[in-house]
C-alpha cells in the first residue's frame, strides 16, 4: 500500500461509511445491531490501514496538486490516528450492554461517531490553520451532539447547550489568533509561517506571538485545562458514559495531535513565552482538578475532574518539550495511550455495571462488587490504579517518562509538584478500590451479560498490566519499548 | 538427555510435581492422597537419580553440568543469568541432598499418612528441594541468594505447618525474623561484592578472579557479612535461638530441613567462598572460635533437654559448630564431608524419633517413652548405631569425618580449638546416650502397634549409609586416599599430621568416648537418674539466652516500636496528614463555588485566562515593545 493510499482511506472510509449508515438507517433492514456492528467494523478496517503506517519513519506533503500542501502525512499522523480510532474501538466496543439497553443511540448517533474521527483524522494531518480549524469544528461540533443524544434527560440537554456555546466561544480565540498570524504572515500554512518566523526579527513577530497564544487558549479549553475547562464537570456529567469516555480519553488524542504538530517545530523559538504560560496553567489543573475530584461522591464526577488532573500532567510535558528533548513529546504519545486505555476501561466499567440507566454511580454503589462480580472488581481496582500511577501499570510508567522529561527540561520543581498531586489522587482513586472490597455488599449478585463488554473490559486491564511490566521475557508481544518506539520514531517524523 | 536438559529437569522436577499437587490440591474437594504421593515422589525420586548421575560423571570424569535457562536481567552491559553449574562442590552437595531428600520423602508418606493438610505438605516439601538445588546449583550469587530464601520461605511455611496452634506459628515468626538478620548479612556483603567486583560480571569465577583487587579491610568486611548470613541459616552463636524452636513442624520437615539440609547451606556457602576465606584468615579464624563456642553450648545444653526432638536439635547445632571449626581453620573438604556422614546419621535419628513420636500418640519427652526397647526392637537397633556413629565410634561414618576434624584441628596448632572440641565430641556422646539409655535400658516397658513400612524402609537405607559412608574419604593411615577431598579439590590448607600422632590421637579420643558412654550407661541405664535432675540449674535453663534476648532486644524494640506507633506516628504523622486532608477538603468546597453551573461565569473564567495571558505576554516582551 502507498502511503498516499493509506492517508486516503482511513478519512474516506469513515465519511463513507457515516453516509451509508445515513442512509442505511431510514432504510426497513435497518437494525440497532447492524449498525453498531457496521460501526465497530469500519473502526477496525481504517485502525489496521492505518496502523500499517506507523512501523516506518516517513513524511509526505499529501497530494499538493489537489490540497496545496494542507495536508501533511506522516508517522506522527499515523501513530495519532491510529491512537484514537483504537480508542474508539474500545470505546465502542465496551459500550455495547450500554448502547443495548438504551434507546437514545440511534443510527444517527454512529454517524456522528464516525464523522467526529473524521474530523480528527483530518485535524492530525493537517498543515494549516483553517484546515485545522474546519476539522476540529466537524469533530467537536458531532460531539456537541453526541453529549445531548439523550433528548429526554435535561441534565444531557443543559450539557449539551453550555458546552456548545462554551464551545463556540473559545473558537472564536482561534479565529481571531489565525487572522493575527495571517495579518503578519500573510500566510495560514505552517511550513510557511515558519519559514516567515526564521527569516524576521522578533519585531515583526508580535502579533504570531500573540496569535498563537489564543490559538493555544482554544486547545487548553479542548482539553480542559483550568481556566478554560470549566464546562468539564457539567458536560461530563450530563453526557451518557460511553460519550464521556470518548470525549476524556480519545477527543484529547486528536487535539494533542495539532497542538504537538504547531508548537512542537515551527514556534519553538518561542517557548521562552509560551513554557510559562503552560507551566501556569498546568500548575491550576493540577490542584483545581484534584480538588474538585476529591469531594465528589459520584464515581464518574471524580473521574471526569481527574481528567483534568491529567490534561495537567500533559501539559508539564507539553512545556518540556523542547527542540533537543524529543523525550517529552514521546512521553505525550505514551501517556496519552497510559490514560486512555485505563479511562475508556474506567468509564466502560461504570456503563457496563450501570446498564444504560441515567443514576448516578456513587461511592457507595461499588460496595462489595469484589464479592458479586470479582473480575470486574479487579478490572476496575487495575485501572484505578494505573491512573494513580501506581508501580507495575501503564500509568505508573506514563507518568514516569512524563516527570522525567520535566526534569531533563530543568522543570525539577514542577515535576516534584506533579509527583505530590499524583500523591493526592490516590485518596481519590483508592477510594473506589476501598468501596469494592472492604465494604459490605448490600446487594445481590446481577448477571451483567454481554460478553463483548466483559471482554474488552478485561482486555483493557491486562493491556495495563501488560503495559506496565510488558517485556519479551514470556510471549513476544510489544511491551514498554515498542510503544516508546512507537512514539519516538513519530516525534522524530515531524521534523522530515 | 544432553547435559544441559538433565541439569535443568533435576532442578525443575521437584517444581513442577509442587506446581501439580498445588492446583490438585487447590482445584479438587477430595483429592486421592495415593496421586499426592505419587506426584511427589515422582518429582523428588527423578532428581535424586539424575543427582546421581551428575555425581558419578563428576566424579569418574571430572565432567561439569552445566545449564543455561534464561536472561533475567539485562542493564546495559551487565547481566544475571538464570545459569546452573554443577562443578565438584555441587555435585557433591547433590549427592547427598537428593537421595536423602527422597527418602525422607518417602518417610514423610507414611508419617503424614492421612493428614488433612496432606497436599499442602508436599507442595512445601518439594518446593523445598527445588530451591535447594537452586541454591546448591547457582552460578553466581544472586541466584544462590534466590535459593537461599526460598528455603528459608518453605521452611518458615513448615514450621507453621500446624498453624491452628498460635505457638507454632510463632515458631515460625521467629526462625523467619532470626534468619532475617544472617540474610542482612548476607545481601549486604553481595552489595559489597557488587561494587567492588561487579563490573567484570557476577558469576562466582568471575568474582573470584577479581577478588585480588580488592582492599583487604574490605575483603575482610565482606567475608564476616557473608558468614552472618552462615550464621542464620546454619544455627551458631548468637543467631541460633530459632533452631531448638522450629522442632514445632512436623518431624519429617525436622529431619530433612532442619538437619540434613537447609541448615547446612551456611557450611556449603562458606565453602563455596573458599577462594574469599583463604585471603581473609583473621575472618576465618573468628568462624572457627564461633564454631567452637557454639558445637560447646549447644553440647552442654544438650544435656539437659528432654524433648527427643529438642536434644536432636541442640545435637545439629553442635555439629554445625563442627563444620564452622574445621572451615575456619581451612579444612573446608573435611568440613564438608562431616555434612555428608552428618545427614545420614541426623537424618536417621530424626526419623527414629518421629517413628516413635507416631508409635507412642505424640509423646515426645524421654521420661514419658521410657522402655520402648521391646516394641520397637529394630528401631532400637537403627538408633543406636546412629547414636554410636554420632558418637564418632569406629568404623562408623561419623568417625571418619569427625576425627578428620579432630585431627586438623590439632594440626592447625590451635590447642584451645582442639579442646573445646574434644569437650563438645565427649558431651556429644554423653547427651546421645543419655537419650538411648533412657529411652531403651529402663525396667519399665510400653508397647505399641503401630508401625508403617514406607517409613523404616528409607530408615534402613540411612542406617546401612550411616555406617559405611566414612569409607568414601578414608585417610592415608587406614589405607584409603581421600577420595572425596582430592574430587572436591578445595583450597584446603595441607593439615597433615605424622601417622604415630594421629594413631595416638584417635585411640586416646576413642578411649575417652567409651568412657563417657560407660559412665552414661552408669548413670541412666535402669535408673531413675533422669527424673532426678534439677529444672534450675543453669544449664537447664538453657544459659538464659532466650531471656537475654528478650530483654535486651524484643522489649526494647517493642517500646520503641510502641514509641513510634503512639507518638510519632499517631501523634505527629496522622495528625499533620488528617490537618492537611482537611484543609484539602475544605479547599475543594470552596473551589466547588467556582463550579456553579452558570455558563456566564465558566465564560468569565476563560476571559481572566485570556486576559492574564495577555498581561503575561505584554510583561514578557515589553523589551521589545
Amino acid at each position: 500500500m502507498t502511503n498516499e493510499f493509506i492517508a486516503l482511506a482511513v478519512p474516506g472510509l469513515l465519511v463513507l461509511s457515516a453516509v451509508f449508515l445515513l442512509l442505511f438507517g431510514l432504510s426497513s433492514h435497518y437494525t440497532k445491531n447492524r449498525g453498531y456492528y457496521i460501526t465497530l467494523g469500519t473502526l477496525v478496517v481504517s485502525f489496521l490501514i492505518s496502523a500499517s503506517g506507523v512501523s516506518e519513519k516517513h513524511s509526505m506533503d499529501l497530494l499538493p496538486g489537489i490540497f496545496n500542501s494542507m495536508l501533511v502525512y506522516d508517522t506522527f499522523g499515523a501513530t495519532f490516528i491510529s491512537l484514537f480510532l483504537l480508542g474508539g474501538f474500545f470505546t465502542l466496543a465496551i459500550a455495547k450492554s450500554f448502547i443495548d439497553s438504551t434507546d437514545y443511540f440511534t443510527h444517527e448517533s454512529f454517524v456522528l461517531l464516525l464523522l467526529s474521527l473524521f474530523g480528527m483524522v483530518v485535524l492530525s494531518m493537517a498543515n494549516e490553520l483553517i484546515t485545522a480549524f474546519i476539522s476540529l469544528e466537524i469533530a467537536s461540533m458531532s460531539v456537541y451532539i453526541l453529549v445531548g443524544l439523550n433528548r429526554d434527560s435535561l441534565k444531557a440537554s443543559e450539557a449539551f447547550f453550555k458546552y456548545l456555546l462554551l464551545g463556540s466561544f473559545a473558537a472564536s480565540f482561534y479565529l481571531l489568533g489565525m487572522m493575527f498570524i495571517y495579518a503578519q504572515a500573510k500566510s495560514t500554512n505552517l511550513d510557511i509561517i515558519a519559514h516567515y518566523v526564521l527569516s524576521t526579527d522578533i519585531h515583526s513577530q508580535l502579533l504570531i506571538i500573540a496569535g498563537s497564544m489564543l490559538i493555544m487558549i482554544t486547545i487548553m479549553f479542548k482539553i480542559a485545562s483550568v481556566p478554560f475547562g470549566a464546562w468539564v464537570l457539567d458536560v461530563y456529567e450530563g453526557a451518557s458514559l460511553p460519550i464521556t469516555a470518548y470525549m476524556a480519553g480519545v477527543f484529547k488524542i486528536a487535539v494533542f495531535a495539532f497542538a504537538l504538530r504547531m508548537f512542537l517545530l515551527d514556534y519553538i523559538q518561542f517557548e521562552a513565552y509560551y513554557d510559562i504560560l503552560i507551566i501556569g496553567g498546568a500548575l491550576v489543573t493540577m490542584v483545581g482538578g484534584s480538588l474538585l475530584a476529591i469531594i465528589q461522591n459520584s464515581v464518574k464526577k471524580m473521574l471526569a475532574a481527574s481528567s483534568v488532573v491529567h490534561s495537567g500532567y500533559l501539559l508539564i510535558a507539553f512545556a518540556s518539550t523542547s527542540e533537543d528533548t524529543s523525550g517529552a513529546a514521546s512521553a505525550i504519545i505514551f501517556y496519552l495511550f497510559a490514560y486512555f486505555i485505563s479511562a475508556i476501561g474506567a468509564f466502560g466499567v461504570l456503563s457496563y455495571i450501570s446498564q444504560g440507566s441515567a443514576k448516578t454511580i456513587n461511592y457507595d454503589d461499588l460496595n462489595g462488587l469484589a464479592r458479586t462480580n470479582p473480575i470486574i472488581a479487579a478490572s476496575l481496582t487495575v485501572f484505578m490504579l494505573s491512573l494513580a500511577g501506581f508501580p507495575s501499570t501503564i500509568g505508573f510508567i506514563g507518568k514516569f517518562y512524563i516527570f522525567t522529561s520535566a526534569i531533563e527540561a530543568g522543570y525539577t520543581l514542577f515535576a516534584i509538584f506533579g509527583a505530590i498531586t499524583a500523591f493526592i489522587s490516590i485518596y481519590y482513586y483508592f477510594k473506589v478500590i476501598m468501596h469494592l472490597y472492604f465494604k459490605e455488599n448490600p446487594h445481590m449478585k446481577v448477571h451483567y451479560g454481554y460478553k463483548i463488554s466483559f471482554a474488552f473490559i478485561v482486555l483493557s486491564a491486562f493491556t495495563v498490566l501488560w503495559g506496565g511490566v510488558g517485556t519479551s521475557l514470556l510471549f513476544n508481544l510489544p511491551g514498554i519499548n515498542a510503544l516508546n518506539e512507537l512514539a519516538r520514531f513519530a516525534i522524530e517524523s515531524l521534523a522530515m | 538427555m544432553s547435559d544441559s536438559t538433565l541439569l535443568s529437569t533435576l532442578l525443575l522436577s521437584p517444581l513442577i510435581s509442587a506446581a501439580l499437587i498445588f492446583f490438585i490440591n487447590m482445584l479438587f474437594l477430595n483429592p486421592r492422597q495415593s496421586l499426592f504421593t505419587f506426584l511427589a515422589l515422582t518429582g523428588s525420586g527423578v532428581s535424586a537419580v539424575l543427582a546421581l548421575i551428575v555425581s558419578y560423571q563428576s566424579y569418574f570424569h571430572a565432567q561439569v553440568f552445566t545449564s543455561h535457562l534464561f536472561t533475567w536481567l539485562s542493564i546495559g552491559e551487565f547481566t544475571i543469568e538464570l545459569a546452573l553449574k554443577a562443578d565438584a562442590l555441587g555435585s557433591f552437595m547433590l549427592l547427598f541432598v537428593a537421595p536423602v531428600s527422597f527418602l525422607i520423602h518417602l518417610y514423610a508418606s507414611g508419617y503424614m499418612d492421612k493428614d488433612k493438610s496432606y497436599g499442602r505438605f508436599f507442595t512445601y516439601f518439594n518446593l523445598f528441594i527445588f530451591f535447594m538445588f537452586l541454591l546448591v546449583l547457582a552460578d553466581n550469587p544472586i541466584i544462590m541468594f534466590i535459593g537461599w530464601e526460598g528455603v528459608g520461605l518453605v521452611s518458615y511455611a513448615l514450621i507453621g505447618f500446624y498453624f491452628e496452634d498460635i505457638q507454632n506459628t510463632y515458631a515460625g515468626n521467629k526462625a523467619f525474623i532470626v534468619n532475617r538478620v544472617g540474610d542482612f548479612g548476607f545481601l549486604s556483603a553481595l552489595m559489597l561484592l557488587f561494587i567492588e567486583a561487579g563490573s567484570a560480571g557476577f558469576s562466582f569465577d568471575s568474582i573470584f578472579l577479581s577478588l585480588a583487587q580488592i582492599d583487604p579491610s574490605m575483603l575482610s568486611l565482606i567475608a564476616f557479612l557473608l558468614f552472618v548470613g552462615a550464621m542464620g541459616k546454619s544455627a551458631q552463636i548468637p543467631l541460633f535461638v530459632w533452631l531448638p524452636d522450629a522442632m514445632a513442624g512436623p518431624t519429617p520437615v525436622s529431619a530433612l530441613i532442619h538437619a540434613a539440609t537447609m541448615v547446612t547451606a551456611g557450611v556449603y556457602m562458606v565453602a563455596r567462598f573458599a577462594p574469599l576465606y583463604t585471603m581473609t584468615p583473621d575472618i576465618s579464624l573468628f568462624i572457627a572460635y564461633v564454631g567452637a563456642f557454639s558445637a560447646l553450648f549447644a553440647a552442654i545444653v544438650a544435656t539437659r533437654q528432654y524433648d527427643i526432638k529438642k536434644i536432636l536439635a541442640y545435637s545439629t547445632m553442635s555439629q554445625l559448630g563442627f563444620m564452622f571449626m574445621a572451615l575456619g581453620v581451612g579444612a573446608y573438604s573435611t568440613a564438608l564431608f562431616h555434612m555428608f556422614t552428618h545427614a545420614f546419621f541426623k537424618g536417621l535419628l530424626f526419623m527414629a524419633a518421629g517413628y516413635i513420636i507416631v508409635a507412642f500418640h505424640h509423646k515426645q519427652d524421654i521420661r514419658e517413652l521410657q522402655g520402648i526397647r521391646k516394641s520397637l526392637p529394630l528401631l532400637f537397633v537403627m538408633m543406636f548405631t546412629a547414636s554410636l556413629s554420632i558418637s564418632a565410634i569406629p568404623p562408623l561414618s561419623a568417625f571418619f569425618s569427625k576425627d578428620a576434624i579432630m585431627g586438623a584441628l590439632y594440626a592447625s596448632g590451635h590447642v584451645e580449638l582442639f579442646l573445646m572440641a574434644l569437650v563438645a565430641s565427649l558431651l556429644t556422646a554423653y547427651y546421645m546416650f543419655r537419650m538411648v539409655f533412657v529411652l531403651f535400658y529402663s525396667q519399665k516397658t510400653q508397647s505399641t502397634k503401630k508401625s508403617s513400612k514406607s517409613m523404616l524402609y528409607p530408615m534402613v537405607v540411612l542406617t546401612v549409609l550411616s555406617v559405611f559412608a566414612g569409607l568414601l574419604n578414608l585417610p592415608e593411615l587406614f589405607g584409603g586416599n581421600l577420595n572425596i577431598s582430592n574430587w572436591l579439590n578445595l583450597l584446603d590448607k595441607e593439615l597433615l599430621l605424622p601417622h604415630a600422632k594421629e594413631l595416638l590421637l584417635i585411640s586416646v579420643n576413642t578411649l575417652l568416648i567409651l568412657g563417657v558412654i560407660l559412665y552414661t550407661y552408669k548413670r541412666y541405664a535402669y535408673t531413675q537418674a533422669i527424673h532426678k535432675e534439677s529444672q534450675e540449674n543453669l544449664v537447664a535453663k538453657k544459659f538464659y539466652v532466650d531471656e537475654i534476648y528478650t530483654l535486651l532486644i524484643t522489649q526494647p524494640l517493642h517500646y520503641l516500636s510502641i514509641f513510634f506507633e503512639q507518638k510519632i506516628s499517631h501523634g505527629i504523622i496522622d495528625r499533620l496528614i488528617n490537618l492537611s486532608a482537611l484543609y484539602y477538603a475544605r479547599a475543594g468546597i470552596l473551589f466547588s463555588y467556582l463550579e456553579n453551573g452558570n455558563v456566564r461565569f465558566y465564560a468569565l473564567y476563560m476571559l481572566i485566562g485570556v486576559v492574564s495571558g495577555f498581561v503575561y505576554l505584554y510583561w514578557a516582551l515589553r523589551g521589545v515593545l
